[in-house]
C-alpha cells in the first residue's frame, strides 16, 4: 500500500480543521460547502490522495469513521474562511463511465487524476476533461492531477505534458504524491483559492 | 446523518404545536396548499418544485411565528422535519408513482431484476472475494426492501442510507481484518448494485425519484445526496445492463435472460392448473395486456385502477401495484371510519367552524402517524 508509507508534507498555509466541523451543512461567504467530484481510471491514485488528505490531519489513534467512498475535510485558510470539501468518489471502472453526470452534476470541482507512469491514463484524464467542459456547470473548477509523481524511473507522461493540456484548457495543474504526501495538501489549497466566491457584503463587515 | 428513534417524537411534537390555537394560520396555509393538489393533474417536476417552494415559505413563516420565539435552528428544523411528513404522507397518493411512465418503469426494472437474479454472480460484477459477505448483504438488502413501509421522504431517505452503511461497513472491515485495500467507490458501487439485484426493492424507480423531488433540498446535500446519487446510479445501470456491462460471455447472457424469461412464464402457467376458460384464471403468459392496461389505466384521473379489470386481465407483475393500492384504500376506509365515529361522538360539542376544520385535519394525521409506527415497530 504506497499512500500509507509516510508523514504528510505539513509546509502547506492551509490549516486543516479538525474532522467534523458540521455547520449544518450551510454554506456562506466565510464557511463554503464544496461538492468536489474525482475522476479517473482506476488505479491511479485517486482513493490514496482522499484518504492522505483527510487522514493526515488526524491523531492516528483518535477513533476517526472514515468513510470508504464519501469523505469530507475542513481547510481552514489564510484570510479565516474555511472551505469543507465534499468529496464524492466515483467507480473508475470502464463499464460505470456512462454513469458520471449523475456524479459531476451541481460539483464544484472536478479533480481529474491521471498515473504519471501511464500514458493510458493520461488520454482517459483528457476525455474527462472535454466530457466535463460539454456537461459540467460553466462554473465548475477543473484541476488536473498527475499522481505517483515518486515514480520518476517509471514516468512515461513528462510533466511539460500535463503543463501544457492544462494551460490550453484553462485548468489548475499539479503533480502529486500520495505515498509521499507531496503537493496533496497543496493541491487542495490552491482549488480553495480558486473556487468562485460569494461576495461579502459590506455591512456584515466590522 | 440522523437517527430514526426520535422520529416519531418530533412528528408528535409537530401535531401538538400545530393543535395549539396560536398555529391556526399555519394550519390553514397548510390545509389550503394540500387541497390545491387536488386541483390539478400530476406532473413530478412542478409537483416537487411546488412542495419545495412550499417548505421554504413555511419554514420562514414558522421562524417568524410567535409559537417558536426564539427557537434554536434544531427546533425549527424539527418542526419542518414533521411538516415535511405531513404533508408528504397526504399527498402521498397523489405524487407517487404517479405517472404511467414511472408506474412502466418501474415495473420494467423489477422484472429484469427478477430475470437477473436467475443467473447473476459476483463475478460477473469483478466482486472482489474478501467482500462477498452474504450476511451484510443480507442486512443491506433488507434496509431496501423496507422502502415501502414509509410515505415520509425522511424515512425512505433512511433506508437507503442505512442500507449504504452496513456496505461501508463491510467496506470498512474487509479494509481491516481481511488487508483489502480500500478501493472506495471503485468497491462500494458493484457491491451495491448486487445487493440491490438481490432484494429487488419494491418500486424502485418510483421511490428514487419520490426522495428526491419531496425530501428538502436542505437535507439531500452531503452524505445523504452522495448515497441517494449511488442507488440512483445503480439503478441505473441496472436498468441499462446488458452483456457488455457485465464479465460474461454475451452469448451466454442471452441464454440465461432467456432461460429465465422461459422459466418465469412456466411459474406463472403452473399458477393456474385449471384452463383459460375459468374467469379467475391468473396464468397470463402475455405480458402485454396488463403492460397496456398499466399505461391506460393510470393515464385517467383515477387513483384507483383495475376497476375495469377483469381477473384474467391481471399478471403476476399487477401482485405488487394491487397490494400497493389495496392498503391505500384500507388507510383511507380506516381514516373515514375513525372520522366519522369521532364526528359523532362529539356531535354535542359546540360547533365552531374553525376549530372543526382543525379538528378534522389533526385527526387523519395521527392516525397516518400511529399506522406508519405501527409498522416501523414489526
Ligand atoms: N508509488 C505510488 N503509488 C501510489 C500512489 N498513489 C496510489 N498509489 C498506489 O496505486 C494503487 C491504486 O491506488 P488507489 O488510490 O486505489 O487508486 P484509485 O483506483 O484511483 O482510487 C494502490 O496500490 C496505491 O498504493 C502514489 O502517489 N505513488
Ligand atoms: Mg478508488
Amino acid at each position: 500500500m504506497g499512500c500509507s508509507a509516510s508523514l504528510p508534507d505539513r509546509s502547506s498555509s492551509g490549516r486543516l480543521v479538525g474532522p467534523n466541523s458540521e455547520n449544518g451543512g450551510a454554506s456562506d461567504a466565510k464557511n463554503l460547502r464544496v461538492k468536489l467530484v474525482l475522476l479517473g481510471d482506476s488505479g491511479v491514485g485517486k482513493s490514496c490522495i482522499v484518504l492522505r488528505f483527510v487522514r493526515g490531519q488526524f491523531d492516528p489513534t483518535s477513533k476517526v469513521t472514515v468513510g470508504a467512498s464519501f469523505l469530507s475535510q475542513t481547510i481552514a485558510l489564510q484570510d479565516s474562511t474555511t472551505v469543507k470539501f465534499e468529496i464524492w468518489d466515483t467507480a473508475g471502472q470502464e463499464r460505470y463511465a456512462a454513469l458520471a453526470p449523475l456524479y459531476y452534476r451541481g460539483a464544484a470541482v472536478a479533480v481529474i487524476v491521471y498515473d504519471i507512469t501511464s500514458p493510458e491514463s493520461f488520454n482517459k484524464a483528457q476525455y474527462w476533461v472535454k466530457e466535463l467542459q460539454k456537461h459540467g456547470s460553466p462554473d465548475i473548477v477543473l484541476a488536473l492531477v498527475g499522481n505517483k509523481a515518486d515514480l520518476h524511473e517509471k514516468r512515461e507522461v513528462p510533466v511539460q505534458d500535463g503543463i501544457e493540456y492544462a494551460e490550453k484548457n484553462g485548468m489548475f495543474f499539479i503533480e502529486t504524491s500520495a505515498k509521499t504526501a507531496d503537493n496533496i495538501n497543496q493541491l487542495f489549497e490552491e482549488i480553495a483559492k480558486r473556487l468562485p466566491r460569494p461576495a461579502i457584503s459590506s455591512t456584515q463587515n466590522p | 446523518m440522523e437517527g430514526s428513534s426520535s422520529s416519531s417524537a418530533i412528528f408528535y411534537d409537530f401535531l401538538d404545536r400545530m393543535r395549539n390555537p396560536a398555529s391556526l394560520d399555519l394550519v390553514r396555509s397548510i390545509k389550503s396548499f394540500i387541497v390545491s393538489f387536488s386541483f390539478y393533474a400530476a406532473n413530478p417536476e412542478n409537483d416537487g418544485k411546488k412542495v419545495q417552494d412550499f417548505y421554504t415559505t413555511m419554514e420562514d413563516a414558522i421562524r417568524d411565528h410567535p409559537l417558536w420565539a426564539g427557537a434554536t435552528d434544531q427546533e425549527v428544523d424539527c418542526a419542518m422535519e414533521g411538516l415535511e411528513k405531513y404533508v408528504m404522507t397526504k399527498l402521498f397518493s397523489r405524487t407517487f408513482s404517479s405517472t404511467p411512465e414511472d408506474v412502466k418503469i418501474d415495473l420494467e426494472t423489477s422484472q429484469k431484476i427478477h430475470l437477473l437474479q436467475t443467473f447473476l454472480k459476483p463475478e460477473h460484477l469483478d466482486i472482489p472475494a474478501v467482500l462477498r459477505n452474504e450476511a451484510s448483504w443480507l442486512l443491506a438488502e433488507k434496509e431496501l426492501q423496507k422502502i415501502n413501509a414509509f410515505k415520509a421522504p425522511r424515512e425512505k431517505l433512511l433506508c437507503v442510507m442505512n442500507c449504504c452503511k452496513v456496505i461501508n461497513n463491510l467496506l470498512l472491515n474487509a479494509s481491516m481484518s481481511e488487508n483489502h485495500v480500500l478501493a472506495g467507490a471503485d468497491d462500494f458501487l458493484p457491491v451495491l448494485i448486487y445487493v440491490m439485484i438481490k432484494a429487488n426493492p419494491p418500486q424502485l424507480h418510483s421511490n428514487l425519484k419520490f426522495i428526491q423531488l419531496y425530501r428538502r433540498q436542505t437535507k439531500l446535500v452531503s452524505e445523504a445526496a452522495y448515497y441517494l446519487t449511488n442507488l440512483v446510479s445503480a439503478k441505473t445501470f441496472i436498468f441499462e445492463l446488458n452483456a457488455k456491462s457485465l464479465s460474461i460471455d454475451e452469448i451466454e447472457f442471452e441464454e440465461s435472460m432467456q432461460a429465465a424469461r422461459m422459466t418465469n412464464k412456466e411459474t406463472e402457467k403452473e399458477a393456474t392448473p385449471t384452463l383459460e376458460e375459468r374467469t379467475t384464471s391468473q396464468g397470463q403468459t402475455d405480458p402485454g395486456p396488463s403492460a397496456r392496461s398499466h399505461d391506460k389505466e393510470t393515464s385517467g384521473a383515477s387513483n384507483y385502477p383495475y376497476m375495469d379489470k377483469e381477473a384474467g386481465d391481471l399478471t403476476i407483475g399487477d401482485v405488487e401495484r394491487l397490494l400497493s393500492v389495496y392498503k391505500q384504500v384500507v388507510t383511507k376506509y380506516t381514516g373515514l371510519c375513525t372520522a366519522v365515529k369521532h364526528l359523532s361522538l362529539s356531535r354535542t360539542e359546540p360547533h365552531v367552524t374553525n376549530l372543526e376544520a382543525r379538528n378534522v385535519f389533526l385527526r387523519q394525521p395521527e392516525k397516518t402517524g400511529k399506522n406508519s409506527d405501527q409498522r416501523v415497530g414489526q
